[in-house]
């Protein structure tokens, strides 16, 4: 299975997996930080309180109606609506097929500037693999945060609202500081979910580090050894990160016991 | 009883859930007086914290009208002096009522100070100093001024209980609702706590009381309500409901409680 001689052919593609970790980190930051930001916008999206039909729902001197079809649409929400379905498709469908239709059908028809990140990153491959991977993990994380700011114990909103707090103002003053400390730590594995998941852009020529790995395999005929180095440095990337995060986790809920 | 000022008029209030499957309020009709101490009784599921939460909109009624200060809160919209529909601010009239809950409500992550001028500075525009001069003003009324720096979970569930009070009073309402505020407080500590509430009821501030503490229904109360299935079932003065109760259910209900 594996040979000294087969590590040492290897190791002559060692730039590859050099290029392949710089390719991984890089297709991972930028997928978190947008997907955070998109993630963002569809949980104020889902939490929203957009009703443009609510006028339906009231009678001619301004009561709410009771119940009946009138009431129902008058508490449709059409942005959280949106917002629901794309989190739901996303949630449903294989990365794969995400991945290959955004880079061959969305991005097919599309010029994308050709030029290498680093001097080898091939932009027009890189770019799509991103917002694969953005627009996948942002529906997580969506659900992520939101979790976080329901898990809120509704007697805070009820406070804050007693007091005469618009509902803006409950969510940035009592909600979202609250909410903070639960959402981070399942946003930080989010992230290694992501280093991991990232793998998945060898299939449309992102140089990160299993697309190393097919090349060495090209090169040298051994899959192997390739294989094991992938394997080490991939555990060399998530496993101190997830350690991190433990950590911070930690000294975050040791705040609660003040 | 001398004719006083009516500050909130509720007629016919209804909560229905299930489509009308569950009647939690059944058509309650009272008048709230100003400087009125009103200790709504009855047993668990009878309907009385629904009420007091109907109160300032914390639930929204299926039917009937809350009017305070001349304007039905339970409608969305209202007729202004020139005749025109405008929007009934819901946060505007919440600022004049106070809620104390059961369950305190403080906010975790802020001091007791922090607690305390949060709604005066962004919903009133108080100055930040002239907000803290006042808080601690209040605070040093319940005896808790050298405390205005910790955090609510190092305090004890009276002192939490008083904090929330004053925190309630820091907007200067005209009536003070409390939902149960003694129920989850350990028994040496619900003295502390009707003691405010007594000194509150002398200073003429108008409450409206939800208890089990038959003793402070006695003796600070001027009006009692006695609630069941959602009905308002007997009123009167204490000495009426407590010496006389006319209603079987009220008698059962005192014979179990007394």
């Amino acid at each position: 299975m594996f040979t000294a001689a087969g590590f040492a052919k290897t190791w002559e593609y060692i730039d590859l997996f050099k290029q392949g970790l710089v390719c991984t980190i890089s297709l991972s930051l930028l997928t978190v930080i947008f997907g955070f930001l998109l993630a963002l916008i569809l949980a104020v999206m889902r939490l929203s309180n957009v009703c443009p039909f609510r006028f339906l729902g009231l009678t001619a001197d301004g009561h709410l109606r009771e119940q009946g079809f009138l009431t129902a649409v008058s508490r449709f929400n059409p942005i959280s609506f949106i917002a629901t379905v794309y989190v739901e498709i996303f949630r449903a469908t294989p990365m794969l097929v995400q991945l290959f239709i955004i880079y061959f059908v969305v991005f097919g028809g599309v010029d994308i500037p050709s030029f290498k990140l680093f001097g080898f990153i091939r932009f027009e491959r890189f770019l799509p693999g991103v917002v694969a991977l953005a627009m996948n993990s942002g529906a997580y994380l969506s659900e992520i945060i939101r979790a976080g700011i329901q898990s809120i114990d509704g007697g805070q909103t009820e406070a804050a609202r007693s007091l005469g707090l618009s509902q803006t103002q409950n969510m940035r003053f009592v909600i979202l500081p609250q909410a903070i400390k639960n959402i981070l730590p399942p946003i930080a594995n989010e992230f290694v979910t992501i280093i991991k998941e990232s793998s998945i852009c060898y299939t449309i020529g992102v140089q990160e580090i299993m697309y190393a790995v097919t090349s060495t395999k090209g090169a040298t005929y051994r899959i192997a050894e390739p294989l094991i180095i992938a394997t080490v440095v991939y555990f060399c990337l998530t496993f101190p990160t997830s350690k991190i995060i433990a950590y911070f986790e930690r000294r975050m809920s040791r705040g609660d016991k003040r | 009883m001398a004719t006083r000022d009516s500050l909130i008029q509720v007629s016919g209030l209804k909560k229905y859930y299930n489509k009308g499957a569950i009647k939690a309020l059944d058509g309650v009709t009272v008048d709230i007086n100003r400087g009125d101490v009103m200790v709504v009784i009855g047993p668990s599921g009878s309907g009385k914290s629904t009420f007091l939460r109907s109160l300032n909109l914390l639930e929204e009624p299926t039917g009937g009208s809350i009017v305070f200060d001349g304007v039905d809160i339970t409608k969305k919209k209202m007729r202004n002096a020139e005749g025109k529909l405008v929007k009934v601010d819901v946060d505007q009239h919440r600022q004049k009522m106070g809620m104390v809950f059961q369950h305190f409500n403080l906010f975790p992550h802020m001091t007791i100070l922090d607690n305390m001028t949060l709604a005066p500075i962004q919903v009133k525009h108080m100055d930040k100093s002239a907000a803290e001069e006042k808080a601690l003003a209040l605070l040093d009324r319940v005896g808790l001024k050298d405390r205005a720096g910790a955090y609510p979970i190092q305090l004890s569930g009276g002192q939490k209980q008083r904090v929330a009070i004053v925190r309630a009073l820091a907007m200067e309402p005209e009536v003070m609702l409390f939902d149960e505020p003694t129920s989850a407080l350990d028994p040496e500590m619900v003295g502390e706590v009707l003691e405010v509430m007594k000194q509150l009821a002398r200073e003429g501030m108008t409450m409206v009381v939800v208890t089990h503490e038959m003793g402070f229904a006695r003796e600070v109360g001027n009006r009692v309500l006695f609630m069941a299935d959602g009905k308002l079932l007997e009123e009167g003065t204490p000495e009426d409901i407590f010496g006389h109760p006319q209603h079987p259910r009220l008698q059962d209900f005192l014979s179990k409680v007394l």
